[in-house]
């Protein structure tokens, strides 16, 4: 009953830091324009439009944070070897690994926005200087909270694989989760602010994201403060919810069955999904309606 | 034949000559390790991997995948990349089925199959969230009039000047599919793998079974993980870009991804296999 009990608790430690983990991933990665929306912060200056948005997109969200968290859980894992207390190896571990994702970072928008300088495209070293200190310090945020979530898999729960390996599957899935659920909050609400809400962007306005902000241009901390207010929580209780019941299946119905009792239970989670997903479609069908062609601009 | 006299392979059509020459690699890498290896774990473990393969490599094309377009709203599907949206679901199918290893194949299998359809339920469920409540946007196919499974009608929710938008319920239903697909075979390639080394590398250094099984889980969890990204891969080579789901045209493609993840999970099996058995 006490490991049931104390299973329990990890779990639950376990699915509030993956939802800090989550939440700050996707700020991360918004800043940097570096999910899908960033084909936009590219076009844009082909298609006229210069701008001051961070770009660091050279690997996919889910390959990138693959590699930082388990470059953070591989140096964490080396330091514990090494008789290093767990949290300060955890610790020492992020913040190395957010030095390698820096690095990335300031290569990547030079590179980025360099290959643009045909279309007169400047780059803007203010930015580089103020963005890539912001995307490391969500970096750092979302690698320790990962690399913990990992550790406790490992160290408390008894999963089988080692740190590192854990680090590459949840990175990859954070990304996963991260990139799904926070990028079209990104990428048409707040690049596409000057389409009409309620509606996806026509593939006519590609490349015409906004550019000016309240006072003077926009820069990406702009975009990360949006962000924050729905894309990176929504995409931190995603990936909350996908480690904790993942988690919870496990720790208290595995025994149950001979395994069987996870799997039953998985089956019934997901089956609670499909009806809230269908419940969700039926919702917006019923009180946004049938999609009207805007008339206000023919006037 | 240049490359613009040679005719489009958007279609599904297999070209057959390629398919024979194909299943002919594959046979002789069976062969192979059959005549290396002998006819024992090591030779269960190809065959599983090539089974796991194939799984992934079918488990892909269901996942509905909008990449950038879909990020501003342009197409259906979910914004981001079609091998990294299976591997993150497949991977975290692999966390579970892992952890369930010592509950026997068929266990752990479905555990694993499950783990993958879970995290794809949860994620597809927060995209439509934020296409609803983010973003005020209801879901409308592109590719067809109807959705299959609800019968509901998609033209009069499609937005003017895109593709569609959102998670129609079945490409919801695909992506739980993919994720089980994929989970599950990423999970069977670990099991028959690890089955493998822990039987032979006491043996080949020389120590005790309790003192190699950290190694054996850590190398059959890498392979997995490399052969898993392998066949994602492929797959989205033969999907080229984004699609919907199962109702997808682009889903008549793939026999072509069978046979090629095929072929690459009995290549990459087969090196696997090579480390411990010869």
């Amino acid at each position: 009953m006490e490991s049931i009990v104390f299973g329990i608790g990890i779990t639950a430690l376990a699915g509030a830091l993956a939802t800090v983990a989550g939440a700050a991933e996707n700020t991360e990665s918004d800043i940097g324009s570096q999910g899908d929306p960033n084909s936009q912060v590219q076009l844009a200056p082909q298609m006229g439009y210069l701008h001051r948005i961070f770009n660091k997109a050279i690997a996919g969200e889910p390959p990138a944070w693959g590699l930082w968290i388990a470059l953070g859980a591989g140096i964490a894992w080396a330091f514990m070897a090494m008789q290093i207390n767990p949290i300060l190896a955890i610790v020492l571990g992020a913040a190395l690994a957010t030095f390698v994702q820096g690095v990335y970072a300031t290569t990547a928008y030079l590179g980025r926005i360099a290959s643009l300088a045909k279309f007169g495209q400047p780059v803007f070293i203010d930015i580089l200087k103020s963005m890539t200190t912001v995307t490391m310090a969500h970096a750092f945020v979302a690698i320790f909270a990962a690399v913990t979530v990992c550790h406790l898999m490992n160290a408390a729960l008894g999963h089988p694989f080692p740190l590192p390996l854990l680090g590459l599957v949840w990175g990859i899935a954070l990304g996963a989760a991260g990139s799904a659920t926070g990028n079209p909050f990104y990428g048409k609400e707040r690049q596409y602010q000057n389409q009409k809400y309620g509606a996806g962007v026509p593939i006519a306005a590609s490349g015409n994201i906004v550019r000016y902000a309240e006072a003077g241009e926009r820069n990406s901390l702009d975009n990360g403060w949006f962000s924050a207010r729905l894309g990176g929580p929504a995409s931190g209780v995603c990936f909350g919810l996908i480690v904790f019941l993942e988690l919870w299946r496990t720790v208290l119905f595995e025994q149950i069955g001979a395994g069987w009792g996870a799997i039953i239970i998985g089956i019934i989670i997901i089956l609670v999904f499909t009806v809230i997903d269908r419940y969700i479609e039926v919702w917006a069908r019923k009180n946004f309606g049938a999609y009207v062609k805007p008339t206000e601009e023919a006037s | 034949m240049s490359a613009i006299a040679a005719k489009p392979a958007a279609g599904a059509a297999m070209d057959m000559t390629s398919t024979l020459i194909g299943i002919i690699i594959l046979l002789i890498l069976i062969a192979a390790t059959y005549f290396v290896a002998g006819s024992g774990l090591a030779f269960m473990a190809l065959i599983g991997v090539i089974v796991g393969g194939i799984l992934i490599g079918f488990g892909v094309h269901f996942v509905p995948v909008g990449g950038a377009p879909a990020a501003m709203g342009q197409a259906p599907g979910i914004a981001t990349g079609v091998a990294m949206l299976a591997a993150g679901a497949g991977l975290a199918g692999l966390f579970g089925g892992a952890w369930a290893a010592e509950l026997g194949l068929v266990v752990a299998t479905i555990t694993g199959a499950i783990g993958g359809g879970l995290l794809m339920a949860v994620t597809c469920m927060f995209v439509n969230f934020i296409y609803v409540f983010g973003m005020g946007i209801p879901s409308a196919s592109g590719k067809v009039d109807k959705d299959p499974i609800t019968g509901d009608t998609q033209k009069e929710f499609k937005s003017q000047g895109t593709e569609g938008h959102g998670l129609p319920f079945v490409s919801y239903v695909g992506g739980v599919i993919g994720g089980i697909f994929g989970g599950g075979g990423g999970t069977l390639i670990y099991l028959m793998l690890l089955d493998l080394y822990k039987v032979e590398l006491p043996g080949m250094m020389n120590a005790l079974p309790g003192q190699v099984l950290p190694i054996a889980i850590t190398l059959a969890g890498i392979f997995a993980i490399g052969i898993f990204l392998v066949n994602a891969v492929l797959a989205a080579y033969n999907i080229t870009g984004t699609i919907e789901g199962p109702h997808d045209p682009k889903f008549k493609r793939f026999p072509r991804a069978i046979v090629a993840c095929a072929i690459a999970s009995a290549l990459c099996g087969m090196v696997a296999i090579m480390i411990v058995a010869v």
